[in-house]
Order: C-alpha cells, then sequence, then structure tokens
C-alpha cells in the first residue's frame, strides 16, 4: 500500500511543496532570472504595504470573492434544487447547467470579450433595445470600458462556471432521503419551510466544503477573464486581481522575488479565510 | 378520531381494487408478502401516491384529492424518517410548528407526546444518539403529538431485534389502548399481526385476501393462501384424494385438505405409514418432517419433544379433522 502512494507524493513534493519552498524563500529575496538572487530581508514586503496598485488589486480581489463566491454557490443551489428530479428535458437542462466548466478558460474568455462588446455585443444589443437605451434609461454598461462595469463583467463570467458546484450539490441532494420528505409533506410544512427546517441543514456539509473550496479557487477564477478579456482594466487596475498582478511582476517585470511575496500574501490570506468558514461551520452539527 | 374506509381503491405498483372499513378506534394490522402492495396501500391513504381509481374517505370526508398535509394522518416510517439535524424535541414538534401552532403550546404537546411514549428523558439528544429502539418512541411520539385522525405504521419494528420487537408490540398495542384512534400496522410479521390487530387484512397481489379477526384467520382460513402464509411452519396442504385425510372425509381430488403442524397424529396403527426425514427441535416442541407414499410434499407433524421419533424411523401418520379447500380456486368450502 505505501508504494502505491509513492507516484502521488513524489508528485507532491516535487510539483507542490518544492515550489512552495522556493517561493517562501524567493519571497525574502530581488532576483530577475539574469542577476544571482539578493537577499533583501522584509523588503518586498515592505514594498507592497506601500504599493498603491497592490492594494487595488488585494481590494479587487476580496471584493470578488466575496460577491461571486456566494452568488456562484447560491445559483449552483438553486439550479441544483430546480433540476434534481427527473422531469421532461432535465437531463438536457442539467447538461446545459454543468457544461460551461467544461470549456477551456481562454475559449470562454475570447467568447465572453465578443458577448461583452459595448457597440457590438449580443448583451448590450438586447438591453440597449431600438433607441440604444435600457429600460432604465440609461446607456448600456460600458463591461470593458467602464471599471465597475468590468469588475461586474468579471463576476458574471465566473457565475457561469459553476458547473462543478452544480453537479456536486445535485449528487448531495439526490442523496438526502427521500422518507423525510415525504414526512414533512404528511406534516404539511411548505416550501420555504422544507427547504428551510430539511434541505439547508442536511446540505449543510456539502454547502461548507464548496464554500471554502469555492474561496480558495476564487483568487484563480478571476485570473484568466481578466488577462484575456479586461486585461487588467480598464485603466489604471479596475480588474487587476492579485493573480494577475503577481503574474504581471513575475512573468512581464521580471521581479520573481516580489511576485512571491505578493503570493505568500496571497496564501495567508487564503488560509485565514478558510480557517474563518472552517470556525463557522464547525458548530455542533449532525 | 373518525375511521377510514377504502372503496374499490386502485393505485400504480399494485393496488387492484381495495376495499375496506377500520373503525373509529380499530387497530388493523395490513399483513402480507413482500409485493402484496401493503406499503403502497399505507402510501395512497396517506396521499403519498395517488388512487388511479376508487376513494379513500376519513371519517365522513373523501380526501382522495386532499394533499397529505390536508388529511390530518400521521404515518410511522420503516425508516423512522427522524431528521438527523433536529433535536427529539425539536423533531416531535416538527408537525405543530410547521402548522404555526404558537411556541409555548408545541413546547406543552411535545413534552406530553414524549411523556406518553416515555421518552421525555431523550428530548434535548440527537437522533445519532440514539439506538434503534428510542428512534421508534421518538417517531411514534411524532406521529402522537398531532393527533391525528389516522396513524399509519409502516413495518415500525422491522429494525429492531426481537427482544425488542416483542416488547414494542406490547407497547404500541397499550398505547392504542390508551389513546384509541384509528391506527392501521402494516407487517410482513404473521405472529406481530396476530399478536397486535384487532383485525387483520391479510393482502396478495393488490387484493385483500381475507378480512377478519386473528381467531377467525388462525381458525377459518378463507384461502389456501392465508392458511399456508399464517403459521409458522405454513400448514399442511394436502391433495383430497391422497392417503393422509380424515378418515371420514370422502377422497376427492378437486379438493385440498389442509390442517396445522398441531393437528397432525402420530403412531395410529391405521393410519399410512411415514418416513421421518427430519427433526426440528424447538424447545419444548419439535416439529417432524415426514415423507409419506403417494405425497409430494412432507407432512409436517408438531410433536412434544421428549415424545419426538428420530430421522429415518417409520411411524404411521394420521389427521382427525382438516380445512377443506377448492384446489381449483384455493377458496374454502
Amino acid at each position: 500500500m505505501k508504494k502505491l502512494l509513492a507516484p502521488y507524493l513524489i508528485g507532491l513534493v516535487v510539483l507542490v511543496f518544492v515550489p512552495f519552498g522556493i517561493t517562501a524563500v524567493m519571497a525574502f529575496a530581488e532576483y530577475d532570472l539574469i542577476n544571482e538572487p539578493r537577499w533583501i530581508g522584509w523588503g518586498n514586503f515592505e514594498e507592497l504595504l506601500r504599493d498603491d496598485v497592490f492594494r487595488t488589486a488585494l481590494i479587487n480581489s476580496l471584493v470578488f470573492a466575496g460577491i461571486a463566491v456566494p452568488l456562484r454557490l447560491a445559483i449552483a443551489l438553486a439550479l441544483a434544487l430546480l433540476l434534481h428530479r427527473r422531469a421532461f428535458l432535465g437531463g438536457t437542462a442539467r447538461t446545459t447547467a454543468a457544461v460551461p466548466a467544461a470549456i477551456p478558460e481562454i475559449a470562454y474568455g475570447l467568447l465572453w470579450l465578443w458577448l461583452f462588446n459595448p457597440l457590438f455585443g449580443p448583451i448590450n444589443q438586447f438591453l440597449g433595445g431600438s433607441d440604444g437605451l435600457t429600460i432604465f434609461g440609461r446607456t448600456p454598461p460600458g463591461w470593458l470600458t467602464l471599471p465597475n462595469d468590468a469588475r461586474a463583467g468579471i463576476i458574471i463570467m465566473s457565475l457561469f462556471t459553476m458547473g462543478e458546484m452544480f453537479l456536486i450539490l445535485i449528487a448531495a441532494r439526490q442523496a438526502l432521503p427521500r422518507d423525510v420528505y415525504e414526512l414533512a409533506e404528511i406534516e404539511d410544512a411548505t416550501g420555504w419551510d422544507i427547504f428551510r427546517r430539511v434541505t439547508l441543514p442536511l446540505m449543510a456539509p456539502a454547502l461548507g466544503l464548496l464554500l471554502v473550496r469555492d474561496t480558495i479557487l476564487s483568487l484563480q477564477l478571476s485570473f484568466t477573464p481578466a488577462l484575456v478579456v479586461t486585461n487588467g482594466g480598464p485603466p489604471p487596475y479596475a480588474t487587476t486581481y492579485l493573480s494577475l498582478f503577481v503574474y504581471r511582476n513575475a512573468f512581464e517585470f521580471l521581479r520573481y522575488g516580489y511576485a512571491a511575496a505578493a503570493t505568500v500574501v496571497m496564501l495567508l490570506l487564503t488560509i485565514a479565510a478558510v480557517l474563518v468558514q472552517l470556525r463557522l461551520l464547525s458548530s455542533p452539527r449532525r | 378520531m373518525a375511521g377510514l374506509r377504502l372503496e374499490e381503491v386502485h393505485a400504480a405498483f399494485g393496488i387492484n381494487g381495495v376495499d375496506l372499513a377500520v373503525g373509529e378506534d380499530e387497530l388493523l394490522v395490513v399483513l402480507g408478502p413482500s409485493g402484496a402492495g401493503k406499503t403502497t396501500l399505507l402510501r395512497v391513504v396517506a396521499g403519498l401516491m395517488p388512487a388511479t381509481r376508487g376513494s379513500v374517505y376519513i371519517g365522513d370526508k373523501d380526501v382522495t384529492g386532499l394533499r397529505p398535509g390536508r388529511r390530518n394522518v400521521s404515518m410511522v416510517f420503516q425508516s423512522y424518517a427522524l431528521f438527523p439535524h433536529l433535536t427529539v424535541g425539536e423533531n416531535i414538534s416538527f408537525g405543530l410548528i410547521v402548522r404555526d401552532v404558537p411556541k409555548a403550546e408545541a413546547r406543552e404537546r411535545t413534552v406530553k407526546a414524549a411523556e406518553a411514549i416515555g421518552c421525555q428523558h431523550l428530548l434535548s439528544r440527537k437522533p445519532f444518539q440514539l439506538s434503534g429502539g428510542e428512534r421508534q418512541r421518538v417517531a411514534l411520539a411524532r406521529a402522537l403529538v398531532r393527533e391525528p385522525d389516522v396513524f399509519l405504521l409502516d413495518e415500525p419494528m422491522s429494525n429492531l431485534d426481537l427482544e425488542l420487537r416483542v416488547e414494542t408490540r406490547a407497547e404500541i398495542k397499550a398505547l392504542h389502548r390508551r389513546v384509541g384512534g384509528t391506527m392501521v400496522h402494516v407487517t410482513h410479521d404473521q405472529t406481530e399481526a396476530l399478536v397486535m390487530g384487532d383485525r387483520i387484512a391479510v393482502m396478495r397481489d393488490g387484493l385483500i385476501e381475507q378480512l377478519g379477526t386473528p381467531e377467525k384467520l388462525w381458525n377459518e382460513p378463507e384461502t389456501t393462501f392465508v392458511a399456508r402464509f399464517v403459521g409458522s411452519p405454513a400448514m399442511n396442504l394436502l391433495p383430497g384424494d391422497g392417503p393422509v385425510r380424515p378418515p371420514e372425509l370422502f377422497p376427492e381430488p378437486a379438493w385440498l385438505i389442509g390442517f396445522r403442524p398441531e393437528a397432525v397424529v402420530l403412531g395410529q396403527e391405521s393410519d399410512p405409514a411415514g418416513t421421518v426425514t427430519r427433526v426440528d427441535v424447538i424447545g419444548e416442541d419439535s416439529y417432524v418432517y415426514l415423507g409419506v407414499a403417494g405425497l409430494d410434499a412432507p407432512v409436517v407433524a408438531r410433536v412434544p419433544t421428549a415424545q419426538r421419533p428420530s430421522a429415518g424411523e417409520t411411524v404411521p401418520v394420521g389427521v382427525r379433522a382438516a380445512h377443506v379447500f377448492d384446489a381449483a380456486t384455493g377458496r374454502r368450502l
């Protein structure tokens, strides 16, 4: 049995622990691939504290996670509860909900680049109506050109890739015993009562797990769309998230040490968020 | 409390025209093998399955088209269906809370129901902290708390061990005597049915084969199915013209004669000889299986263990009184 674990352990060490160790060490150095690394102690972290771009990226990331994660979870749950039964076209509906998660991120990003085009994209064509104004009497959102609209656009893109969460929640819902629902029916519980008092508590373990997992993933989710669709903009840094900030510093500005320090901050943030959630979710339950 | 009446009820998954009336304070046991339609019948009464034809009345009210919550029935499921995330108290009061009964009243009624069942000391526990027997009590208390018109119990004892089952049978019967009400109890266990039921409805293939008191079912089975299904080992059913039959009975090939193992007489010289093939010792009594020339199936006899013959021995086998059935229809003559 121990031998069977070897490939996994070797992979874990070579692909995760070693790079993590190198990143952690590099966070305290200055390195540009050309010159020898130079030890600068806490210098990178001190610079991060003063860096306005980093602060913007950090706030963007937190706002993204704070809005996108609960929304993704809520949408996945709503769809799972809607589509878990056998029904006419149910299978097609389930596939439709799940499939965007299977599309390569770059292709998905390019598709949204077209969908979000402020002038010719189908979304604004639809929102604009015949006079070019929305039903609220204003011009349609400038998805790729106005900061807040661009941030909203990145969040909207992320909402359609909750297919995996949706599948897990469908499986979790289908695994719930049928008789407790029948009992609730006999007791004349309303749909809202059943959702609140039966479904939600019984699905809480799966929901909690997905919440923690999606929070971890949320720092990566924003990377490809921000790179492909908005390129970190509109200027100055409306959709520059931590992952894009790290990428730019490392691979465009060749500041590996600085990028490593930002990565360490990202990791610590993730750990803190997960710990807070675990604390909240660990109330006595069975 | 109101009584229950089914008129010509049909349903998918095997209910093929059931007529049944259960009295106001009656405990009716529905007995039958797996697939007979017992649970389906219960689900149709509860409204969890629609009746495709026929009517269900609770009291004088036709509830056939009503949703489950509007029928004022309560059900104890085979799995008990306790909510794992709620305490025992919350489980019991669930039906009151969702019906917006004031909290103080719900609490009072919950405690009262728990006391009636003897589970008041468990109120703050979660279901996973309970034994099988305790869970069943909680499910019963939950069924009781709403004071329903009809109690439906779907094999509530099938998950209990034998000792607990015997105890629980008596408790449910005592509970019924105390609180009254129309109670329909589904089981495949004939002993449970005989012990508990005021009357028993034996079901087979979605139909009621016989409805009657336990004594009636035991002493006068209407069909060969009831004769074989009630009693263990099953009643001997032999051809009417075979070698083993009451001496005064004229041999008739169109008949089947039935008699219970305790009616078999061994050792009377005038009877045909049987060879002992197997002896099962069950404490004081033993069941002796005898092969008789001219009969395909063995004759089973109950004898005191002290007087049991041994396997291989040849013993005269006879019977003095028997039930007579039509071999073609299986009905009693």
